[in-house]
């Protein structure tokens, strides 16, 4: 009897094991599987007053997009925002992976365009973005709405107007005599720093997006003052990087860049950290970084002034021109439980008053009303003229057709600078990377 | 060794005690040794994670290599199209040979460095306990961590340029990292210093295996330093010397993360591996397809290296 029932015990306890066995891995199966069924936060009854955000950080402070949402909550203290800022260097994928997962925030922050990770169009194609409403459509940037979606309808809501040129220590540039006006007596100010162990501009030479960023601002008087429908020109293939005079001369300047000793030393390896030391330390006066940067730099760097500037075009030319353009926006995931909340937050972001105080916080242009804004004595004085003459466009690379055309670009210049690229072999293969 | 085998033997008899008629006579029943421990199926939620993690994932990634996937919405069966691409493309050949190079640099460059610090410590020295420490560390540290520490090193303004130009050779001062002829070589020297360790720690445990006896009657019948090493050493390590570069060769075809934090790929792609292309494709470019093209041609080159490495040196043919 004992035996049986000690066997029994052993059997029950074998049976279990074996329950065990497979419940281990059905459970672990479930656990993966049921991470795409969960979504970003939960809805809550009633008319749902709580969303989730997410957004791309990439320093210590703090993300204007969180700022807005936060004064959001305290003008609706009925809702209720869940952030999920994500690293800048792994937000595309990240949000890519949580839509096809589809448990991503009920809003998030997207770029216009196809160039990138996180662009509009292709998640559009993808079913992932949410059509918006005529609140969006009004803060469409002149000639961009086929960035912001197709058929007519907008699936990004432009959040503000980013100048893409350069960002100078003005202090450091009057210390130096000024900041030249042209491109030739560039040249000569590039050799009288570079004599004095300082650098007209510091470049993050191994940042593919900083060399990509410098390549577009010199292509600007060179290609796009000229001609700028040149996008559309060569996806109608109506002309071609390598063929196009202007491209060839612009990746020719980073040449003439080089040997004019504008860089600071170690270009050619140099980080991000590069650039923010060296602008705030006025070793560098300038730097091709995306225009609100301005507002952090002067911050770290206390008692240096900071300006955003056009790159110098030739003397006389008048093609001075600036990249300026709404280079995210807010856009709503259409698989969201909470579609409504975030609606109403989109709503009252598009307001005159919002978009003045977020292009605040971050140190940007507001994405409406540029036409009556005050440039005189701010960080935008130098390229007030050229935004009211119009004398500026998209930045070109949200209008090409994927992120390889911009990655050839990119490294291509560090190419040109390392001595291993022409400029021509650059542009053939970014019109490779066009037609892929 | 007795006392580290006792728990094993207890533990071995724990169900046998509960399955069994107290009274019975122990040798009535066959023994059950500590090798019969246990029941096949007790694999099973290590079998089943490792199928779903390891086989299914992979195969399903394999699938993609197949299609125009660009990692989010709907894709095309493009057959071997993206295999096609990467063979006609001169920057993934230029990437092929990179990772060629860094393998077999760092597994011949790490071996010999492990086998001659191994010989340095087998025995004589009084500090090799410590010694065997701080050579084997590399291995320990996070790759990624170390790599940011030798990015800062030989970075324009670090402490190598600085060295250089306090010894008067300011003029060999580079940036290494961004040098199209250096680049490699900065990346290889890294590669090497981290490698050194684990081919160190197998070699030692082959050189604990070999009998001194047979060294002592080759000295006495007059065998110099070299002979013995060639003649009475290297025969008797030559499994560790297999298994040394044969990981070696598998961990170097593969490497990743010291190369993206010490050059991403860069100065435009001199020091682009399979691996780092394979990220930038699949998760930079949104190219989800050629990427997973990519990783199976990585893997079929590991395969084969690994296959032949095994070929090459096990000690007896008819293994």
């Amino acid at each position: 009897m004992k035996s049986e029932r000690l066997d029994m015990t052993q059997h029950r306890r074998n049976s279990g094991l074996k329950v065990g066995a497979l419940a281990v891995p059905t459970v672990a199966a479930l656990i993966l599987t049921g991470c795409s069924a969960s979504t970003g936060s939960s809805s809550s009854s009633g008319g749902s007053q709580e969303f989730s955000l997410s957004f791309a950080t990439s320093n210590t402070i703090e993300s204007p997009f969180q700022v807005l949402a936060e004064n959001y909550m305290k003008s609706h203290p009925n809702v209720k925002i869940t952030f999920n800022p994500q690293p800048n260097d792994s937000y595309d994928q990240t949000l890519r992976t949580q839509l096809q997962a589809g448990n991503a925030s009920d809003v998030v922050v997207t770029s216009p365009g196809s160039g990138t990770g996180r662009s509009i169009l292709p998640l559009v194609q993808a079913g992932f973005l949410e059509p918006l409403d005529d609140a969006a459509k009004q803060l469409l940037p002149e000639g961009s709405a086929s960035t912001f979606g197709s058929d007519g309808k907008v699936y990004g809501q432009a959040t503000e107007i980013t100048i893409s040129a350069l960002v100078s220590n003005e202090t450091a540039a009057d210390a130096a005599g000024g900041f030249p006006a042209d491109y030739s007596s560039l040249q000569q100010q590039c050799k009288a720093l570079e004599s004095s162990g300082k650098s007209l501009f510091a470049l993050a030479g191994s940042a593919p997006p900083n060399t990509g960023l410098m390549a577009m601002s010199l292509a600007a008087s060179r290609v796009y003052a000229e001609d700028p429908k040149w996008n559309d020109k060569r996806a109608a293939k109506e002309t071609t990087f390598a063929g196009s005079d202007g491209w060839k001369a612009a990746l020719e300047a980073v040449n003439t860049l080089k040997d004019a000793g504008c860089f600071q030393k170690g270009a050619a390896g140099g980080g991000f950290d590069a650039i923010t030391k060296g602008l705030a330390s006025g070793t560098s006066l300038s730097g091709f970084i995306p225009a609100p940067s301005w507002k952090q730099l002067q911050s770290a760097a206390g008692g240096s002034q900071f300006a955003v500037r056009p790159f110098p075009a030739e003397q006389g030319s008048g093609k001075s021109y600036v990249f300026a353009s709404a280079n995210y926006a807010f856009s709503i995931n259409a698989a969201s439980k909470n579609k409504d909340a975030a609606k109403a937050f989109l709503d009252w972001a598009a307001q005159p008053e919002q978009t003045k105080a977020f292009a605040e916080i971050d140190g940007a242009l507001p994405v409406s009303g540029l036409d009556k804004y005050d440039f005189d004595g701010g960080a935008y004085k130098n390229v007030g003229g050229l935004i009211k003459d119009g004398k500026y466009g998209p930045l070109p690379n949200i209008q090409w057709p994927n992120s390889a055309v911009y990655d050839a670009l990119a490294t291509g210049v560090q190419g040109i600078i390392t001595g291993q690229k022409s400029p021509d072999q650059v542009l053939q293969a970014m019109d490779a990377a066009w037609e892929q | 060794m007795t006392a580290t085998m006792q728990p094993k033997s207890e533990a071995a008899e724990a169900p046998r005690r509960g399955k069994r008629t107290p009274g019975t006579g122990e040798n009535t029943r066959p023994r059950r040794g500590p090798m019969q421990f246990g029941h096949w199926w007790w694999a099973l939620p290590g079998i089943a994670l490792v199928f779903a993690i390891h086989y299914v994932a992979t195969g399903i990634g394999g699938f993609f290599a197949f299609t125009n996937w660009t990692g989010i919405g709907s894709f095309k069966i493009t057959g071997w199209a993206n295999f096609e691409a990467i063979f006609k493309d001169p920057t993934k050949l230029g990437a092929l040979s990179n990772t060629l190079f860094l393998a077999f640099g760092s597994v011949l460059l790490g071996n010999i460095a492990g086998l001659v610090i191994a010989l340095g410590l087998n025995r004589v020295l009084k500090t090799r306990y410590i010694l065997r420490t701080l050579f084997f560390m590399p291995v320990v540290l996070s790759p990624l961590a170390t790599a940011y520490i030798w990015k800062y090193i030989f970075d324009f303004d670090g402490p190598l340029n600085a060295f250089l130009t306090a010894i008067g050779a300011g003029d060999q001062a580079k940036p290494w990292l961004a040098d199209p002829q250096w680049a490699i070589w900065t990346v290889l020297v890294v590669l090497v210093w981290s490698s050194t360790g684990f081919a160190m720690v197998i070699f030692m445990a082959g050189l604990a295996g070999v009998p001194v006896d047979v060294e002592e009657a080759a000295a006495i019948d007059g065998a110099n330093l070299w002979q013995r090493f060639r003649n009475v050493t290297l025969p008797a390590i030559r499994p560790a010397v297999a298994i040394a570069t044969t990981l070696g060769i598998v961990q170097g075809l593969r490497v990743f993360d010291p190369i993206m934090a010490l050059t991403g790929g860069g100065p435009a792609g001199a020091t682009e591996t399979l691996a780092t292309l394979v990220y930038k494709q699949a998760f930079a470019l949104g190219n989800f397809g050629g990427g997973a093209a990519l990783a199976l041609v990585l893997a079929a080159i590991i395969l084969i290296f690994a296959v032949l490495q095994q070929r090459l040196t096990r000690s007896n043919p008819e293994d």
